[in-house]
């Protein structure tokens, strides 16, 4: 299901697929569908662009793949807030992505991406085991790009090669407004990396989320920032708010109330 | 609405103890501090809305199970955020806290921002029964019991108050338009086997007034 609308998918052949079932605003249509990154993608309507780049995919040295696909019975929108939350590193995912004491989350920047979106640099925080790979904790640059509404990218330094990072990029698939699928696409540098292990990391992380997720009230995001208050450590969410009102999404959000 | 309604017995919250419920569909989060002090508040966090009944009680704070912000008991003001471990929390940011009351059986909770002083008046010496979840809307609840209960029958004090023979109230929990919670008491006091026997009793028939009032909905 994407968007409230039931849809049956058919694999045609190896690499090939097609969608049928779609009912919507009152009549049957052909979904538009493709396979890339190891992933379906479906279109509703008529695309208005192409789906989303992930150059470093391209990069033939890096081990590229899927890490799982969690159901999360919460809007998609807060599944990706979630995603670009720092502050509570520290506690939900305690003994990996951050542990107490290192609980500061210190000034980062977010500005807006040239193609829409927000970019989030100089985020740092520590981490006793930041992947899989490392048995031992260091302070970890983060680069958050959101670059669609359900599509966000985290850069991690990566350990061994200064000037690379990994990529962890968190694809959500809007189910109904209250219900999401978070897909997980990754491209690491090869160093001491295997499948199994990304994905096992990955998906430890994702069920440490969503019992919170699951727990927040009410489902869908309020675009209305006196809704939840917000501290400076939120940032990038509240600009990620505040980019979802200016571009008018609706789905899966409360809107601003007009005055 | 300013009224008081029992949402619990106290001694089902013992000191560290955060309990869910929901009263007229709000959800709330009922929890009694280390030193003994009752709260009942809104069971979301201000901050990104997780409900407070997965954190945890620390002391005389309730933590957020999210971000691990600290809420003082009592205010529901905000007394820690772990992302900005010096700066003190903006007095703004605080729990959504209602009005809540102890009588020596229940507690008692208003949904009103600003109820009035007055608790519930106080039976005396009383023993709380099972309180009894019922899918029904409140008003086929009171119907039932007001069509007797056991062998004794049962006149309206209020809307939400009911008396039963012998010595028997019953507080009716609005929980949402389609359930509700009986709470019940005896005044008076047994103990040992006796007691056992009466808990038994008031089960089968509060399960009886439930399961009636189940098939009318």
């Amino acid at each position: 299901m994407l968007l409230g609308v039931p849809l049956t998918l058919h694999l045609v052949s190896e690499g090939a697929v097609h969608a049928t079932g779609a009912v919507y605003e009152g009549q049957e249509r052909l979904p538009h569908v493709q396979i890339r990154y190891g992933l379906v993608w479906l279109c509703l309507g008529i695309p208005a662009r192409d789906i989303v780049d992930f150059p470093e995919t391209r990069e033939s040295d890096r081990i590229v793949c899927t890490g799982g696909s969690v159901a999360v019975a919460v809007s998609g929108l807060r599944a990706v807030e979630n995603f670009l939350d720092l502050g509570h590193l520290a506690f939900v995912h305690a003994g990996y992505l951050g542990e107490e004491p290192h609980t500061e989350i210190c000034a980062y920047r977010v500005e807006p991406l040239v193609d829409g979106g927000i970019l989030a640099t100089q985020c740092r925080v520590y981490q006793p085991r930041p992947s899989p790979m490392d048995s031992q904790g260091f302070d970890v640059d983060y680069v958050y790009a959101v670059r669609r509404p359900y599509s966000v990218v985290l850069f991690k330094a990566n350990p061994v090669e200064k000037h690379r990072m990994d990529m962890i990029a968190l694809l959500v698939q809007p189910v109904t407004e209250e219900r999401c699928i978070a897909h997980v696409l990754m491209a690491y540098p090869p160093h001491n990396v295997d499948v199994a292990s990304l994905r096992w990391f990955q998906q430890l992380i994702f069920g440490q989320d969503r019992p919170i997720l699951e727990n927040q009230v009410p489902k869908r995001l309020p675009l209305d920032p006196r809704a939840e208050i917000s501290v400076r450590a939120d940032s990038s969410s509240a600009h990620y708010r505040r980019w979802l009102a200016s571009i008018g999404v609706r789905y899966g959000a409360i809107p601003v109330a007009s005055a | 609405m300013s009224r008081w309604f029992a949402v619990s017995a106290s001694r089902e919250i013992p000191r560290g103890h955060i309990a869910h419920t929901q009263l007229l569909g709000q959800e709330l989060a009922v929890w009694r501090s280390a030193s003994g002090e009752l709260n009942a508040w809104e069971n979301r966090c201000p901050h990104r809305g997780v409900r407070l009944t997965i954190g945890s009680c620390v002391g005389e704070e309730l933590r957020c199970q999210y971000h691990a912000w600290r809420f003082a008991s009592g205010s529901g003001q905000c007394t820690y955020i772990p992302a900005h471990p010096t700066q003190k929390p903006a007095a703004t940011i605080r729990a959504r806290a209602f009005p809540v009351r102890e009588d020596g059986t229940f507690a008692w909770v208003n949904l009103a921002p600003e109820a009035a002083a007055a608790p519930p008046p106080d039976p005396g010496i009383a023993r709380a029964l099972r309180s009894m979840f019922v899918q029904a809307p409140v008003a086929e609840l009171r119907a039932v019991l007001l069509g007797g209960y056991g062998q004794g029958s049962v006149t309206a004090t209020d809307e939400y108050t009911l008396l039963g023979e012998p010595d028997l109230e019953f507080m009716l929990q609005p929980v949402s338009d389609r359930q509700a919670i009986v709470h019940a008491r005896l005044r008076g006091h047994r103990e040992g086997a006796e007691r056992l026997a009466e808990l038994r009793h008031h089960n089968a028939l509060l399960s009886a007034v439930r399961d009636r009032a189940e098939a009318a909905a």
